[in-house]
């Protein structure tokens, strides 16, 4: 208890004896031969009398927990003290009293009337609790001023740093943050290079012009309101001092932040097996800005192939190749697909066939998450309208006009989307502690960092036994990135009480997969139930709305849905810069240290993370 | 200006402003003769010297109730509710226990002696009313916000005035006691009651309108206010200006008070109604011709009030199942099952739960961002919690099970459980209501120096009269139905 908790309870206490000693005296002196009765309805006469004078204290502590103590607000205190005393009494003398006679209460007119002088003792005991109660605190603030501004000085004793703003680190700060709410002993920062938490889910879309790229993200700072936000990049952890150093701008000032706790939520990054052309020419899909760039690419390479006289250009603009069949890559295909399709009544030059969608998949079935009977449903839904899915290929290579698969094929194209291979963030390597061979750092069940007393991870930057299949680790998706960041969050609040007890191991399994194919299709996998087409698409978006976090967003996103059924998608260009050479070769300038943190825990439900090696 | 100096210059303020405030009640004194008892305080026989004695005593008193409220909003608004408050205290504290203690050496609490010192108690509410008004008067600070125009005021509260006092007046005409509201003043006159009752909700309005001109404060705080305020109307007009009037001097006595139970209950609901109905129209006015800057503490409408909405119904679930141990204890959820035309307890519980969750809403959107400790949680709670055993109890559930409201003493005796029962679930309605919002932002942990600047208002409030006027509402509802009921007073 804080002291100033200690005190208010200390004079309230004091001022709820002396009121009752008053009210047992005028009670003395009462002129009836009724007997008199005190707080609570206690007969004042022979140990009544004790228990009166023993309760009085204890009402006043309750008065305390009812009420703060605010300068200058006496005339408040006694108000709140007479609605206490009222309270005492019905929960007295019309309630207890007759549970103690061995009646059950009725709290009927002749009751209340019979209890009717207690009615007045209690109410001129609440009164008097107030006004000795604000008066007694007054008084001790004005005998140890200085003492008590000395308490209140700088709070901050416990830093606790979250790092990554994804699933997992938003949901560790959200609920850190508002378990220590009121504490200012103990203060939570998260360190995110967004400053938006991303519904992965929905990024496909957003890269299909069908969602608002703002509609499927919510300010971190509306998420997490209780915790220190820093937009910015980390840049390095230091285990050993116990910070982390992070930077703002890209050419700010690098700042250390110290840290009692860190909470490890970053993620994971497109991994491209050092294929520096391809990390060069191909496109992510794990940030909102990657799903604007791309669609932006889309429809400038068909503002240009609608009147590009070069046939072989013309097949490169109009070919689309997507690396990787996990969810990500089916959802990216199947939705650009759709994108282009349906915006073609604008292009009158482009005939439909000779656009081309093709699916590079490095295993025998793609989706390799679901089951078999699901994923060739799925693979049957992608060749059915006329996607290109093939299995077994890699992508090796790539230049600003071709993309090259590892049993010599040259795809003539301009658009690469690359979605075939994550790897946690390369800043855990700082991390001093165990790590598996992807890099991910290894936890144990109640997430703490193996090798650590103070680090704690969550999501794709972690590797955690999985629950539901002992001897795994859990799949890098953001319904696990959720579960455990809540799971994480309470254990470090146990850990900074002293509470290791309340230390809980991660238990959540999985309850399902949901992979969305474009135009009214989808195939589900809900515990042992499969189901696919406009059933399982209708599933899907009823499911992720639900789960996309705040209700004004999901508003926004039923009303995006809702017109994309009425009206066509739109093509408007917002960055109009002209030249279309360049928009056709994405900039992949980005190093995998700006974009580690970025990504945050993003794989999302996708499973992308999931996928083989090319 | 130094503490010390504050207090001194409030005391004076407050004894000048207990002097008025005497003055009015020793001239109602003289009207009941009453002097008479005050007068032996002193042992002496002389109407004067009780008079004198009276005055002495208004002014140390008034002196206290500058002390007490010195660092308040010296505004008429704010002020009057805590008069009200502080002489409804000094009821219980005076005529109850410290003058027959003086005079006879004992005192008694009982109901009896109550209801013989029930014209004292009118006196000390008036008496605490002038003595506000006064002090607002002495005191003479610069207001801090810009008066309002008449029209304003006339325009919004002449019009919720006559909204409220018709719909109260519809109740009241549908028990055949609409004559009550004004005290049967003029009905013979004019033929019916309703143009003078149009006359008087629509001053009242006009009035509440020009105390309040500016009601920033949440619908919730309005309607309470505004109940507090109809309470003030029916002493005034019900009780002390139509009966002076007529001839027939004050009608502060407990056969008076209990005629007139029908008109408190109506001016009640009307003032409730009031209030609610201004803010709204306010809130619009200044919606549509206002130029504001957006609140910086408001999350937009959409997100605050569905927030508070979702939350208030959580709480009303709570409240609802406190509740329901009174219901089940007394046997009415059968009761409650009639307005779905079952007789089944279950069938009861399940309608009054989503009752209680609705209400719980409506509290929850009413009330967001009010509540500055559990003190005044339970307050705002309880309150909202009177306002419905009006609202429900008396009016809507009988209206709903086919028959007509009763307004009467008697029948407000008889729901003397179901009062608790509401008060009950306003306790745990607004304690779970608070504890929700408190968890999702505790607001007096600011973030920064900025935010312990915005939050400052809120810190305020105990400044403000809110506390005077949840207290007020809960003792009028304990205290009343007990003294002017018949069913009361033991056999």
């Amino acid at each position: 208890m804080t002291k100033r908790g200690i005190r208010d309870r200390t004079v309230a206490g004091l001022a709820g004896l002396i009121s009752g000693l008053v009210y047992a005296a005028s009670m003395g002196a009462q002129s009836t031969n009724a007997p008199a009765f005190g707080l609570l309805g206690v007969e004042l006469a022979g140990v009544g009398g004790v228990v009166h004078v023993l309760l009085s204290p204890l009402s006043g502590f309750g008065f305390a927990a009812l009420v703060r103590y605010t300068p200058s607000g006496h005339a408040a205190s006694i108000s709140a003290g007479i609605l206490y005393g009222l309270l005492l009494w019905i929960l007295g003398p019309l309630t207890l009293g007759s549970l103690w006679q061995g009646t059950l209460p009725e709290w009927s007119i002749s009751t209340a009337s019979s209890a009717f002088p207690s009615l007045v003792g209690h109410l001129i005991f609440g009164a008097l609790t107030g006004l000795g109660f604000t008066l007694l605190a007054a008084l001790h603030r004005w005998g140890l001023p200085r003492r008590h501004e000395a308490d209140e000085a700088d709070p901050v004793q416990t830093r606790v740093v979250v790092l990554g703003g994804g699933f997992g680190g938003v949901g560790v700060a959200q609920r850190l943050s508002q378990r220590f709410a009121r504490d200012p002993s103990v203060e939570v920062t998260l360190v995110s290079a967004s400053n938006h938490l991303l519904f992965t889910p929905m990024l496909a879309e957003v890269a299909s012009s069908s969602l608002e790229a703002q509609h499927v993200s919510v300010p971190i700072r509306a998420a997490a309101p209780r915790a220190v936000v820093r937009h910015a990049e980390a840049e390095a952890i230091d285990t050993a001092a116990g910070e982390v150093r992070i930077r703002s701008t890209d050419h700010g000032p690098e700042e250390r932040l110290s840290y009692d706790h860190l909470v490890l939520a970053l993620g994971a990054v497109p991994k491209y097996f050092n294929m520096a052309d391809v990390e060069r020419q191909a496109f992510s899909l794990k940030t909102l800005s990657d799903a604007v760039a791309l669609r932006r690419h889309m429809i400038a390479t068909l503002e240009m192939a609608d009147t590009e006289p070069d046939a072989a250009e013309r097949d490169r603009l109009l070919r689309v190749v997507v690396a990787g069949g996990g969810f990500a890559g089916a959802e990216t295909v199947a939705e650009l697909f759709d994108l282009a399709h349906s915006v073609l009544r604008y292009y009158p030059r482009i005939d439909p066939d000779d656009l081309h969608f093709v699916l590079v998949h490095a295993g025998e079935r793609i989706l390799p998450e679901l089951s078999e009977t699901l994923a060739d449903d799925a693979l049957k839904t992608l060749r059915g309208r006329g996607i290109d899915v093939r299995l077994h290929r890699r992508v090796s290579g790539a230049n600003p006009t071709s993309v090259h698969l590892n049993d010599g094929t040259e795809l003539a194209s301009r658009t690469l989307v690359w979605s075939a291979g994550n790897r946690p963030n390369p800043l855990l390597r700082h991390v001093n502690a165990e790590r598996d061979d992807a890099g991910a750092v290894v936890c144990d069940e109640s997430l703490r960092v193996q090798g650590t007393s103070n680090v704690w991870a969550v999501g794709d930057c972690a590797q955690i036994p999985d629950p539901a299949h002992p001897g795994e680790a859990c799949p890098p998706t953001a319904q696990h990135a959720a579960r455990q960041a809540v799971t994480a969050a309470d254990n470090v609040a146990a850990t900074l009480q002293g509470r290791d007890e309340r230390m809980k191991p991660y238990a959540y399994q999985s309850k399902g997969m949901i992979v969305v194919l474009g135009h009214h299709t989808a195939v589900a996998e809900v515990g042992n139930v499969r189901f696919s087409g406009l059933l399982a698409w209708l599933f899907w978006r009823a499911v992720y709305l639900a789960k996309l976090p705040g209700l004004e967003k999901k508003l926004r996103v039923f009303v995006d849905w809702t017109l994309d059924l009425f009206f066509p998608r739109d093509i408007v260009l917002a960055d109009t810069t002209r030249s279309t050479r360049q928009a056709a070769t994405p900039s992949a300038a980005t190093s995998e240290g700006s974009r580690a943190e970025e990504s945050g825990s993003t794989s999302g439900e996708h499973g992308a993370a999931l996928e083989d090696p090319p | 200006m130094t503490t010390v100096r504050l207090m001194a210059t409030s005391v004076a303020q407050g004894a000048v402003a207990g002097l008025a405030g005497g003055l009015a009640f020793g001239a109602a004194m003289i009207e009941l003769g009453m002097l008479a008892s005050v007068a032996a305080l002193a042992q002496a026989d002389s109407l004067l010297v009780g008079f004198l004695v009276h005055t002495a005593i208004a002014a140390g008193i008034g002196a206290g109730f500058g002390l007490l409220i010195c660092y308040h909003r010296p505004t008429t608004g704010e002020t009057l509710y805590w008069g009200l408050i502080y002489g409804v205290l000094w009821w219980f504290l005076g005529p109850l226990t410290l003058m027959p203690l003086w005079g006879a050496g004992e005192l008694t609490w009982s109901i009896e002696a109550a209801q013989g010192a029930l014209p004292s108690l009118f006196g000390h509410l008036g008496y605490g009313i002038v003595t506000a008004l006064a002090f607002v008067l002495i005191r003479h600070e610069a207001p801090q916000q810009t008066i309002p125009g008449i029209r304003g005021p006339v325009i919004r509260g002449g019009l919720a005035g006559l909204i409220a006092v018709w719909i109260s007046g519809s109740a009241l005409t549908a028990q055949g006691k609409l004559g009550s509201l004004s005290a049967g003043l003029l009905v013979d006159a004019l033929g019916s009651a309703w143009p003078l009752v149009l006359l008087i909700g629509l001053m009242g309005g006009i009035g509440y309108a020009r105390l309040h001109a500016q009601p920033r404060e949440g619908g919730g705080v309005g309607t309470v206010r505004g109940a507090l305020f109809g309470f003030v109307l029916w002493g005034l007009v019900t009780l002390t200006l139509v009966p002076v009037l007529g001839g027939d001097g004050l009608a502060w006595t407990l056969a008076d008070a209990r005629a007139a139970f029908p008109a408190l209950i109506g001016y009640l609901v009307f003032g409730a109604l009031l209030g609610l109905l201004h803010h709204w129209l306010t809130g619009l006015t200044r919606f549509f011709l206002a130029n504001d800057v957006p609140d910086p503490h408001e999350e937009g409408l959409g997100t605050s009030a569905l927030r508070a909405f979702g939350r208030g119904g959580w709480a009303g679930l709570w409240g609802g199942l406190l509740f329901t141990v009174v219901m089940w204890q007394t046997g009415v959820l059968p009761d409650v099952a009639g307005l779905v035309g079952s007789l089944s307890r279950v069938t009861g519980f399940v309608v009054h739960l989503v009752i209680a969750i609705l209400i719980g809403a409506s509290y929850g959107v009413l009330f967001r961002g009010r509540s500055y400790d559990r003190g005044s949680a339970l307050g705002w709670g309880m309150s909202y919690g009177v306002v419905w055993w009006m609202l429900g109890a008396l009016t809507l559930m009988p209206i709903f099970l086919g028959s007509t409201p009763d307004w009467s003493a008697e029948r407000a005796a008889q729901l003397a459980s179901s009062l608790v029962g509401h008060l009950a679930y306003g306790a745990a309605l607004g304690l779970t209501f608070y504890a929700r919002e408190a968890r999702h932002n505790p607001w007096w942990m600011p973030r920064s120096e900025v935010e312990a600047r915005r939050v400052q208002f809120r810190k305020q409030q105990v400044l403000t009269s809110a506390p005077a006027l949840w207290t007020l509402m809960i003792i009028l509802a304990l205290v009343l139905p007990i003294l002017l009921s018949e069913a009361a007073i033991r056999p």
